[in-house]
C-alpha cells in the first residue's frame, strides 16, 4: 500500500481508530437493519430447532421458541451423529490451524528473508495455485486416499488442507515488514544458527500474523465443505458439515432435527465469536482468506 | 500472474514487496546453506503431494475413460472428454448458471458490503457489537446456512412466500423458477459474505487520512461526494482483492446449490436450473461415476479462471498504456 | 465498548494467541466423545483368544434389520459375535461410497446392503471383490424367489447377494378422504374401483377430484404413479440381452403418459418423494392415496404419526408390480468373511424375513416365508388391520420378472426427478420433459 496510506490513521483495526464521520440516527437505523438481517437466520435456526417439524410445515412460520429444543438437540446429537462430528471437527480444524500456521510461517520466512535457488519460481508456483479451484484435484486425490485406505479417516481431510498458498503469502508479507534485515544480520554476527534465529526472532515477530492466520484457517477448516463431503462419510468420522449434509439430504430425521443439527454445528463458532469478537474482527480486518 | 495480483490486492499488504535485488544484506549467509530448504521443505512436501500431484494427475485422468466402478481399468481417449464438453449442453448450462449466480451473488454482495463498511466507518456507539454481528454469517457454515435458507424459500410454507403473501403478491416457486432459484442460491452467498467483505473495506477505509476528507469538506463536497472521490479511490486495492476472491468463490460454488433442495441432489434442480460447474463435476464423478469426464470439467474450470484473469490483466495493461500516452 | 479511545494501541499478539488457544480448548471441550473414534470399518476386535468378533452391517435409509431386533436375536444366538450397524440416509450417497470402498478394499462393513437398482452393476463390475454366497452355510437357493436369486448371480454362476426384501405393490388410501369425496371406503370395493388397469386409477382420481375435500389431492406425485406402473412391466429399462431400451420401450412410455395425465388433470399434491415436504404431506393428509410397495408402509406409519392411525387402509393395486427391494453382499476384503457370510445368510433366511415383514413391513424375498403364519396372517393395525400378508403375498405371486440393468437406479432417478417432476411441478409439457429426461439419461450413461 502506498506511503500516503500509511501516514493515515492506521492505528490497527481493533484499536480505537477514530473515523472522520459521526454516525447519525440514519446510520444507526441502517446498521440496525443490517445487523438484524445478519443475525435473523441464526436466531430463527434456534426457533426452528425448538419446534416440531409439523409446526415448521405450517404457514405462517413460528417466530417464538417452542418446547422441543432439548429433544431435537439430543436426537441430532445421537442419531444425527452431531456429537461425534463436533469432536471430529474440533480435531480437524485445530490440526489444520496449527499445521497451516507452522508450515506457512517457516515457508513465509524463507521466502521473505532467505536467499535460495528457485526462490522466485517457487513462489510463483505457490501463487499460481491460488487460482486453482479446489475441485480440480479431487478426482486423483480421492483415488489417492482410497488407495491409502484413508477414506473415512480424519487425516484425509487434514493433510490436504495444510497446503495454504494464501498462508505462505500472508506470512511472507507480514515478515517483510515485521522482520527488518538488520535484525537478522545482527543475529548472524552473534553467530546464531537458523534454528535459534527462527525461535528467537522469527516466531516472536510473526506472532500477530500467526494468530490471525490460525483464526482464519480454523474457521475455514471448520466450515470446509466440498472435500470433506467426498472424503468422509456420515458413518465414518464425519465432520460437522458432513453430518449436516447427511441430515439435510436424508429422509430419516425431521426438519426440526435438521435445524437442531445446524444449530449445534454453528454454535461453537458463534460462542467463540461472541467471546473473542474484538480479536476476530481485528483478525479479519488484518487479513482475508478465501472461503 | 497470480502472485502479482494477490500482492497488489492484499488490502493491508504493507510496504513494497521484499528487497530481492537490494544486494547488501543477503540473508542466505545464515549458517547452513541448507537452512532455507529445510524451512520450506515441510510446506513443499505437502504442496507436492496434495497440491501439485492432484493437479497433474487430474490432467492425466482427464485423458482417459475412467469409471468409479473400476478406477484401475482405464481406457485412453485422448482429448475426447474435452471435445465432448464443447457439445455438452449440460456443461454450458452449468457454466451459464455459474456465471449468472456468480454475478447475482457478487455484485450485490460487494455493493452492500461497501455500504455497510461506510456506515461502520463512523463514530458510533456499540461499534464492536455491529462489527461482531456482521461476522456472524461468516462463522456460519455453508451447510447450516443453506439448510435454513432452503426452509425460508419453501414453496408452500416458506417464510419468504408467507412474507410476500402479506404484501399481496403471489407465491414464488423458489425451487423450480429458473431465475427465482438462482436468486435464492445467490442470496445465501450474499448473506454469508457481505459482513466479512464489509470489514475488509472498513479496514481499508481506516487507512485513508483525515486530511483528505477535511480538504474535500473545505471544498464543499457533500458526504456522498466525499465517499465517491475520497473513499472509493482509497479502496481500490481492497476492491480488487474482494473482487478476486469473490470471483474465485463464485466459480467454485458447490455447497449452496447441492443442499438447496433436499430432493435435487447433484442435479441442481429438476431442469438443472441452478446446477453450477462444481455441482456438475460432482454429478459426473460421483453420481454418474465418470471420473475422466469429471476431471476434464475440473480442468475446464481452471482454464476459465486463467482466461478470465488474463483478460482482466490485458485490459489493465491496455488501459495503463493509454493513460501513459 | 467501541469508544474506549484510551485502549492501548497494541491489544497485541499475546492476548490474541491466548484467545485462540482458549477457543481451541473450548471447542475441544464441547464434545465428550474421545477426539478420534476408532475407524468404522470392519470389526476391531480380534477373535484370537475367544474374544467376540464384531461384525458391521452397512445399510442405507431405515433398512429395518436393526429396528426389527434381528441383530439382537443373532447376538443372543451367537454370544461370541457382536453386530453393529452403520447407516447412510440416502441410497444415492451410499452407493458411490460403497463402490469406492470396494475399490480401495478399505472402509467397508463386513456386510453391505445393495439396492435392486444397483445390483446388476455390482454383479457386473464388483464380482471380484465380493464373496460367493451360493454355498455359504445356511443358504438355500430354493428358499428364494427364483428371479430374486438370479438377479445377484454372475454369468459363471456365483451368487454375490442374498435378497432381503422385495417391493410388491398395493395402493394405500385415506378412508376419511375417500368418504368425503363420495367414494367407497371398504378395501375390497376400493380395489375393485381400479382392478386390472392403472387407467381406472386415473378415472377414480377424476371422480375424487370432482368432490375432493379442500386442499386434498388424489395422489402424492406423478412420479409415484409412473414408478408404480413401470414396476409392473415385463420389460423396463434394459432388455434380456442387457441393451438399454428405455427410450424405445412402449411400457416405459405408457407409464410416463399415465403419470403425466395425473399431473395434467391436477390430481397430484405436486410433491417430490422422500423430501421433507412429502413427509409433511403424510402428516397433514394432503393426498388421499398413494401407490405403496410393502416397504413404504413403515414409512407412512412413521411420517403419518398417531393422527393417521386408522385413517389409512390398503387395497390391491390395479396390476401387480415390484418396486424396490434389496440385497446383502459380503466384501471379500473383510476381516471376518466367513462369519459375515453366516450372518448374511441368517438375516435373509425365511424365518428372519418373516420377522422383518411382521415388524417393519418389508416383504420377504424368500418364497419359503410366504406360507409362514407371521406373513400369511399378518394384519397391519395402523392401516385399519388390513390383511397385508394376504394382499402382498398375492401381489408378489403375480409380479412379472423383468430383466435388471446396471444403471436401473440412475435411470429411475432421472425419469422421476428430472423428467416427471417438471411435468408435475412446473407444468412443462410431457413431450418436452420426456426429451429432457432422455437427454439427461444419455448424458449420465455416457452414450
Amino acid at each position: 500500500m502506498s506511503g500516503r496510506a500509511r501516514r493515515g490513521r492506521d492505528r490497527g483495526p481493533d484499536a480505537g481508530a477514530e473515523p472522520y464521520e459521526r454516525g447519525g440516527w440514519g446510520t444507526y437505523l441502517l446498521l440496525g437493519l443490517f445487523t438484524a438481517v445478519s443475525v435473523f437466520p441464526l436466531l430463527w435456526t434456534a426457533v426452528a430447532a425448538s419446534r416440531t417439524s409439523g409446526r415448521l410445515a405450517q404457514s405462517p412460520p413460528p417466530f417464538r421458541f417452542g418446547r422441543n429444543l432439548g429433544r431435537n438437540l439430543s436426537v441430532a446429537w445421537d442419531e444425527g451423529g452431531m456429537g461425534e462430528a463436533l469432536a471430529n471437527t474440533a480435531v480437524v480444524a485445530g490440526s489444520v490451524a496449527l499445521g497451516t500456521v507452522l508450515f506457512s510461517t517457516l515457508a513465509g520466512f524463507a521466502f521473505a528473508r532467505l536467499r535460495f535457488r528457485f526462490r522466485g519460481p517457487l513462489l510463483l508456483l505457490v501463487g499460481a495455485t491460488l487460482l486453482v479451484p479446489p475441485q480440480l484435484g479431487v478426482v486423483p486425490l480421492y483415488l489417492l486416499i482410497a488407495r491409502l485406505g484413508w477414506t473415512d479417516q480424519l487425516q484425509s481431510v487434514v493433510l490436504p488442507s495444510l497446503v495454504s498458498a494464501f498462508g505462505v503469502f500472508y506470512m511472507r508479507q507480514h515478515l517483510l515488514r515485521a522482520l527488518p534485515p538488520e535484525l537478522l544480520e545482527a543475529a548472524r554476527m552473534d553467530g546464531a544458527g537458523t534454528l535459534r534465529v527462527v525461535w528467537h526472532l522469527v516466531l516472536p515477530a510473526a506472532r500477530p500474523a500467526m494468530a490471525v492466520l490460525g483464526m482464519l484457517s480454523f474457521v475455514a477448516a471448520w466450515n470446509d465443505f466440498f472435500w470433506p463431503v467426498l472424503a468422509l462419510t456420515q458413518t465414518g468420522n464425519p465432520t460437522v458439515q458432513v453430518a449436516l449434509t447427511g441430515l439435510g439430504r436424508g429422509y430419516v430425521p425431521d426438519t426440526s432435527v435438521v435445524m437442531a443439527g445446524a444449530l449445534l454445528g454453528t454454535l461453537p463458532l458463534l460462542v467463540v465469536l461472541a467471546l473473542f469478537g474484538r480479536q476476530i474482527v481485528g483478525g479479519v480486518m488484518r487479513g482475508a482468506v478465501k472461503g | 500472474m497470480a502472485e502479482d495480483l494477490v500482492e497488489r490486492a492484499l488490502p493491508l499488504a504493507p510496504g513494497p514487496p521484499g528487497p530481492p535485488g537490494t544486494g547488501r544484506r543477503r540473508l542466505g549467509r545464515l549458517r547452513s546453506r541448507a537452512a532455507p530448504y529445510v524451512l520450506v521443505a515441510p510446506f513443499f512436501l505437502l504442496f507436492g503431494a496434495f497440491g501439485l500431484f492432484p493437479l497433474a494427475a487430474t490432467a492425466w485422468t482427464s485423458l482417459f475413460r475412467v469409471e468409479l466402478t473400476a478406477p484401475e481399468a482405464r481406457e485412453w481417449v485422448g482429448l475426447h472428454n474435452y471435445a465432448r464438453l464443447l457439445t455438452d449442453d449440460f456443461f454450458w448450462n452449468a457454466l451459464a448458471n455459474t456465471v449468472l449466480i456468480g454475478v447475482l451473488a457478487t455484485v450485490p454482495q460487494l455493493l452492500l458490503a461497501l455500504g455497510a463498511a461506510h456506515l461502520l466507518d463512523a463514530r458510533l456507539r456499540g461499534r464492536l457489537f455491529f462489527r461482531v454481528a456482521a461476522l456472524a454469517p461468516y462463522a456460519t457454515s455453508v451447510a447450516a446456512a443453506t439448510l435454513v435458507f432452503a426452509l425460508f424459500y419453501g414453496r408452500d410454507q416458506g417464510m419468504v412466500n408467507w412474507a410476500i403473501g402479506l404484501v399481496g403478491l403471489a407465491p414464488v416457486d423458489w425451487q423450480n423458477g429458473p431465475w427465482a432459484s438462482k436468486f435464492a442460491v445467490a442470496s445465501i452467498v450474499i448473506w454469508r459474505w457481505t459482513g466479512y467483505n464489509a470489514l475488509i473495506y472498513l479496514a481499508a477505509m481506516q487507512t485513508i487520512p483525515h486530511e483528505l476528507y477535511e480538504a474535500a469538506a473545505l471544498d464543499g463536497a457533500s458526504r456522498w461526494r466525499r465517499f465517491l472521490h475520497v473513499t472509493l479511490p482509497g479502496l481500490r486495492p481492497a476492491l480488487a482483492f474482494t473482487g478476486l476472491v469473490s470471483t474465485i468463490g463464485a466459480l467454485q460454488l458447490f455447497g449452496e446449490p447441492l443442499l438447496f433442495s433436499s430432493g435435487a441432489g447433484a442435479s441442481g434442480g429438476a431442469d438443472h436450473q441452478y446446477q453450477t460447474l462444481g455441482l456438475y463435476l460432482y454429478e459426473q464423478g460421483w453420481v454418474n461415476l465418470h471420473l475422466g469426464r469429471a476431471a476434464a470439467i475440473a480442468w475446464a474450470m481452471l482454464l476459465l479462471l486463467v482466461v478470465l484473469f488474463g483478460a482482466v490483466r490485458l485490459a489493465r495493461v491496455a488501459r495503463g498504456r493509454r493513460a501513459r500516452r | 465498548m467501541g469508544r474506549r479511545n484510551g485502549t492501548p494501541r497494541r491489544t497485541g499478539a499475546r492476548p490474541r494467541a491466548l484467545a485462540l488457544l482458549l477457543a481451541a480448548a473450548l471447542l475441544g471441550g464441547c464434545a465428550d466423545d474421545p477426539p478420534v473414534p476408532p475407524p468404522a470399518g470392519s470389526g476391531e476386535t480380534v477373535d484370537g483368544a475367544g474374544r467376540p468378533v464384531t461384525l458391521t452391517v452397512g445399510v442405507y435409509g431405515t433398512f429395518g434389520l436393526k429396528e426389527a431386533g434381528l441383530y439382537d436375536t443373532y447376538m443372543r444366538l451367537h454370544p461370541d459375535v457382536a453386530v453393529r450397524q452403520t447407516s447412510l440416509a440416502r441410497a444415492d450417497v451410499y452407493y458411490p461410497q460403497l463402490l469406492t470402498h470396494l475399490t480401495a478394499g478399505a472402509g467397508l462393513a463386513d456386510v453391505q446392503a445393495v439396492e435392486v437398482g444397483n445390483i446388476a452393476e455390482v454383479v457386473d463390475t464388483q464380482a471380484g471383490r465380493l464373496v460367493d454366497l451360493a454355498h455359504a452355510p445356511g443358504v438355500e437357493e430354493n428358499a428364494f424367489l427364483p428371479w430374486k436369486w438370479a438377479q445377484a448371480r454372475t454369468g459363471d454362476g456365483r451368487v454375490l447377494g442374498l435378497g432381503t426384501d422385495i417391493g410388491p405393490l398395493a395402493v394405500c388410501y385415506r378412508k376419511d378422504h375417500f368418504a368425503a369425496a363420495g367414494l367407497p371406503t371398504d378395501r375390497e370395493e376400493v380395489g375393485r374401483l381400479w382392478a386390472g388397469e392403472w387407467r381406472k386409477y386415473l378415472e377414480t382420481g377424476r371422480r375424487f377430484a370432482a368432490r375432493a375435500p379442500e386442499g386434498v389431492a388424489f395422489t402424492d406425485s406423478a412420479s409415484g404413479v409412473m414408478a408404480a406402473v413401470i414396476s409392473g412391466a415385463r420389460l423396463r429399462y434394459y432388455d434380456a440381452e442387457g441393451r438399454l431400451v428405455v427410450a424405445a420401450n412402449p411400457a416405459v412410455r405408457a407409464a410416463w403418459d399415465l403419470g403425466a395425465a395425473f399431473a395434467e388433470h391436477g390430481l397430484t399434491a405436486r410433491l417430490q418423494q422422500f423430501t421433507p415436504d412429502w413427509d409433511q404431506g403424510f402428516a397433514h393428509g394432503r393426498f388421499a392415496s398413494i401407490a405403496c410397495p410393502a416397504w413404504m408402509l413403515g414409512y407412512i406409519q412413521d411420517k403419518g404419526g398417531p393422527d393417521g392411525k386408522g385413517k389409512w387402509d390398503v387395497a390391491k393395486a390395479p396390476r401387480p408390480g415390484n418396486w424396490g427391494g434389496s440385497f446383502l453382499v459380503v466384501p471379500a476384503a473383510g476381516r471376518h468373511v466367513e462369519e459375515a457370510a453366516e450372518l448374511a445368510a441368517w438375516l435373509t433366511a425365511p424365518a428372519q424375513q418373516a420377522v422383518l415383514f411382521e415388524r417393519r413391513g418389508s416383504f420377504p424375498s424368500a418364497e419359503a416365508a410366504f406360507g409362514l403364519p407371521q406373513v400369511r396372517g399378518a394384519r397391519h393395525p395402523y392401516f385399519g388391520d388390513a390383511p397385508v400378508g394376504r394382499i402382498f403375498s398375492a401381489a408378489a405371486m403375480g409380479v412379472p420378472v423383468a430383466p435388471v440393468g446396471p444403471k436401473d437406479g440412475l435411470v429411475n432417478t432421472i425419469l422421476s426427478d428430472t423428467g416427471m417432476l417438471q411435468v408435475d411441478q412446473t407444468g412443462r409439457s410431457p413431450e418436452s420433459a420426456w426429451r429432457a429426461a432422455m437427454k439427461a439419461i444419455d448424458n449420465a450413461l455416457d452414450r
